[in-house]
């Protein structure tokens, strides 16, 4: 059985990194492990929780104190870790012996009307100085060159590999449901500027261009690699986006100056006192009316307690520290907290905007199957 | 006739402009009780993976040769599997990875259809007496 897509589908552009046939290979082979894993092996955890006596009624402490000595369940573990390091590497290989072409292509980029600022004083906060975030070695900010950007290259293709190719050819999922998910909420919205907080490359960045092409798009985060790939690829990609070094904690825009607020998969890779700064900023920010969402994968309290202990994977397999508690998150008390009308504050579930992924996907959230739901969990706000 | 470079790209290969760090900053986590066991299932699915490199290869070597023309190491390395050529090769490792781990799919089956010793034992009795 196909199912999970060649890894050459991802979109071309200069900035990606051109695999001989080997490496190809090799990050085809991730891929497939990966597949594998969520398909085959991942879905017998639950005939091995019913073995050890497990039941739908228990919540996700006593699955895993159940699962936790089991070694069925130990080796799927085992094995997907494995599976993230090996992902890393085959990514990492084509970057460092092309690095000076990437960077050679990328002087001929014609610009596209977008921008970068980078702010080389700016704390790299706490939380993604401890540990490199979902095992990424140099983390998003690690910087090994002179104008590095490889963790950017690296992240790019390796996202590709870790969704299996399920969040579309330029891994702008979660992006183009979240827009899908304003049209259905906020048909009116017509904002004017907008921010991407902790935008990463700018694969959830871009389709905002296209979407509200009287906006303009402003993208922030901490890793200065991340933000010259990402101003490379927009603009190579012909997509103006104003990219800037800062922290979603604080940030030096004015106050006020944003109609729209988003962030994907950025609140589990903070803190629980940096995901309220964030949210106070966000308020900060807005103008009456504005809206502010935030893309994850579901709440604990919205899955069976099975579920939760398999999606809960990350927290303590795949250097996602903050992964656990941001699931717990409660949507009301963090806009009341932050300065927003709770009644105002929402949570929702939007079938995912990619419909080529569906025949591969195993509609379930778990551990190293990101993107496998088929569909993404916001929550947000309105000022 | 091609000119059949057998140098620049192998050389190139092995020439990194960079070297990034190996190992994520944090704790690795423990899997099982002798942490060699961990080592050697990391080694044994990396190794899995080269030996899918080395077919791939394989698979380019003999597709280039089916063309009749004389090919190098350098067209190897740059030959862009179609998506009909992608498809097969993923079907391939589909196959290859039911195979590597068979034993994994075992214990999938016995979740599936759970016999415990006690079961054998009662078998090897009820051959032994009747």
């Amino acid at each position: 059985m196909v199912e999970s897509g060649s890894v050459q589908n991802q979109t071309p552009h200069t900035m990606l990194a051109q695999s001989s046939g080997d490496e190809l290979a090799r990050q085809e082979y991730v891929k497939s492990l990966k597949f594998h894993l969520a398909s085959k092996v991942s879905p017998a955890n639950a005939l091995a929780f019913a073995a050890q006596g497990g039941k739908p009624e228990d919540d996700r402490h006593e699955v895993a104190r159940l699962l936790k000595n089991n070694p069925f369940y130990n080796t799927w573990s085992a094995m997907l870790r494995t599976s993230q390091e090996l992902m890393w590497r085959s990514v990492q290989l084509p970057i460092e012996r092309t690095f000076d072409e990437i960077k050679d292509r990328s002087k001929k980029i014609v610009p596209a009307g977008g921008s970068l600022s980078l702010d080389p004083e700016l704390e790299i906060p706490a939380y993604h100085r401890h540990v490199d975030i979902h095992c990424m070695p140099g983390g998003y900010h690690g910087e090994f060159a002179e104008e590095d950007f490889s963790s950017g290259a690296i992240y790019d293709r390796a996202v590709y590999l870790y969704a299996m190719g399920r969040m579309g050819p330029e891994n702008s999922d979660i992006g183009d449901t979240l827009i899908n998910l304003l049209r259905d909420r906020f048909p009116d919205l017509r904002p004017l500027r907008i921010l991407d907080m902790g935008c990463s490359v700018g694969h959830s960045t871009l389709p905002y261009v296209d979407a509200f092409p009287e906006a303009e798009v402003h993208a922030i985060d901490v890793a200065a690699p991340m933000l010259r790939y990402a101003h490379a690829r927009a603009e190579n990609l012909g997509k103006p986006v104003h990219f800037s070094q800062q922290n979603a904690e604080h940030t030096n825009f004015e106050e006020g100056s944003f109609d729209l607020i988003v962030s994907h998969i950025l609140v589990h890779e903070t803190s629980h006192h940096a995901s309220r700064k964030i949210m106070r900023e966000c308020r900060r920010l807005l103008r009456p009316g504005g809206v502010v969402v935030h893309g994850e994968t579901p709440p604990y309290r919205d899955l069976p307690g099975f579920d939760a202990f398999m999606l809960d994977w990350d927290t303590r397999n795949n250097n996602e520290p903050y992964w656990g508690a941001s699931h717990e998150i409660d949507v009301p008390s963090i806009c009341e907290e932050s300065g927003f009308d709770p009644a105002k504050a929402f949570e929702s579930y939007q079938l995912s905007a990619f419909d080529a992924a569906e025949a591969k996907r195993t509609r379930k959230f778990q551990g190293g199957d990101f993107g496998g739901g088929g569909q993404w969990y916001f929550w947000g706000t309105q000022a | 006739m091609a000119v059949v470079d057998n140098g620049t790209f192998g050389e190139r290969r092995l020439k990194m402009v960079l070297e990034l760090p190996r190992k994520s900053k944090g704790h690795r986590p423990k899997y099982f009780e002798d942490a060699a066991i961990d080592r050697v299932l990391a080694i044994t699915l990396s190794l899995a993976g080269e030996v899918s490199v080395l077919r791939d290869r394989i698979d380019t070597i003999e597709r280039l040769s089916s063309l009749g023309k004389p090919f190098g190491p350098v067209d190897v390395d740059s030959f862009e599997p179609s998506a009909e050529i992608a498809t097969d090769r993923e079907r391939w490792r589909a196959n290859y990875l039911e195979q590597v781990l068979l034993v994994i799919q075992q214990d999938v089956d016995d979740l599936k259809r759970p016999h415990s010793a006690h079961s054998y034992e009662a078998a090897v009795k009820s051959v032994e007496n009747t």
